[in-house]
């Protein structure tokens, strides 16, 4: 049996790897479901399961839908009632930990 | 011999009836058929065979259109790896020295130097064709009370082996692995072959599931309703899934929410004595 591993909540990462203002493309090899609010991935390369917090889930529902970073940190910024700097900056930073666990593509 | 048996046994010859458990092997074949998954091991060994034949006795059933399994016709290509890959209409996985590899028609086995080791295939086998049927294969004893499966569920140590030792002894369906299946409407627990510490040889039957429990061993008894969300993080741990493909992730991830969605789940924690019954099935 291959191990699920279950990453709880996100904890930022450091990464020096640019994340593109472009739209964000969810690795298709992926399965996900949204449960409760919550956003759980499973990755098949792996078996690593992966459940989102609950803004890392409305980031990851949002990129699905196919907004760039910048839309979905201004979405970010009036749903959770954030900074619009505050809200880019986290959500460049959740995407720089997505893109080093392989969950989105460049 | 009366009349109506020498008819009887007419009709047995038409219709091809063999006993249960003895019949089904012909030559190297030897039919299989496990959660109504038939399959027809072709196993040229004599005594890997014959182990076979006992392991799987009450698994052994004439099913027509059982899947061909080859064994030993070849030599796995890689050792020492574990994993599993794709490529067009063949799926490929290893297990220790052995191999398996899957197409539509049929299916090979090989390095398989022991009947663990064919057990082993088998289950690799059993999850890929269970995804297809609504069905999966899950670490849990099931234990049966009033005509209900009751699915104990957790990774090594947990406890299964224990429930299963504390329930009547013909109330255990297995005590290692569980198959679930979606039939008739619903889903149902079947016996498997596939057992652990407490030896249930497993019996060819299914049970309409009553409730699932993740195990917990505790200083008391009680039970703890689960939400989707946590009984899904309690379940895929355990979970036997091998596969590495998109299509089969997406799969497995349906049925789980859809097993789930539709059954109460609950963490069980329990002492190490029947008294936990008392909080399950009062």
């Amino acid at each position: 049996m291959l191990p699920f591993v279950f990453s709880q909540g996100l904890p930022f990462l450091e990464s020096d790897r640019a994340v593109s203002e472009e739209r964000i493309t969810l690795n298709p090899q992926l399965a996900w479901r949204e449960i409760e609010g919550r956003v759980v991935v499973i990755s098949p390369e792996d078996s690593v399961v992966h459940e989102l917090n609950e803004t890392a889930s409305f980031i990851w529902k949002h990129a699905d839908r196919g907004c760039s970073v910048s839309e979905i940190a201004n979405l970010l910024s009036m749903e959770f009632r954030v900074e619009a700097t505050q809200a880019k900056s986290d959500t460049e930073e959740l995407l720089r930990m997505l893109l080093r666990k392989g969950l989105v593509t460049d | 011999m009366d009349a109506s048996r020498a008819d009887d046994r007419s009709f047995r010859r038409c219709v091809g009836w063999r006993p249960k458990g003895f019949g089904v092997y012909f030559g190297e074949q030897l039919n299989v058929s496990i959660g109504n998954v038939p399959l027809c091991l072709h196993i040229p060994e004599e005594e890997l065979r014959e182990k076979a034949r006992l392991r799987y006795a009450q698994f052994l059933e004439d099913v027509p259109g059982g899947l061909p399994v080859f064994t030993n016709r070849s030599e796995p290509n890689s050792e020492h790896a574990s994993g599993a890959s794709a490529n067009g209409q063949e799926s490929a996985y290893t297990w220790q020295n052995a191999a398996l590899r899957l197409s539509d028609a049929q299916v090979e086995f090989d390095g398989v130097r022991h009947e663990y080791g064919l057990d082993s295939l088998i289950r690799i086998l059993l999850s890929v064709l269970l995804t297809r049927q609504r069905g999966f294969l899950l670490h849990a004893a099931t234990v049966v009370n009033k005509g209900r499966a009751y699915i104990f569920a957790g990774r090594s140590g947990t406890g299964k082996s224990t429930v299963a030792s504390l329930s009547p002894k013909d109330s255990v369906l297995t005590d290692e692995i569980s198959l679930l299946k979606f039939v008739d409407d619903a889903w149902h627990a079947f016996g498997t072959p596939f057992w652990g510490e407490f030896r249930a040889k497993g019996a060819n039957v299914h049970v309409p599931v009553a409730g699932v429990y993740f195990l917990s061993q505790a200083s008391e008894d009680r039970v703890e309703s689960l939400s989707a969300r946590e009984s899904l993080r309690a379940m895929l741990p355990n979970v036997l899934f091998f596969s590495r493909e998109h299509e089969m992730t997406e799969s497995l991830l349906s049925l789980a929410s859809e097993f789930l969605g539709s059954l109460p789940c609950y963490r069980l924690f329990f002492r190490k004595d029947c008294r936990f019954w008392k909080v399950i099935a009062p």
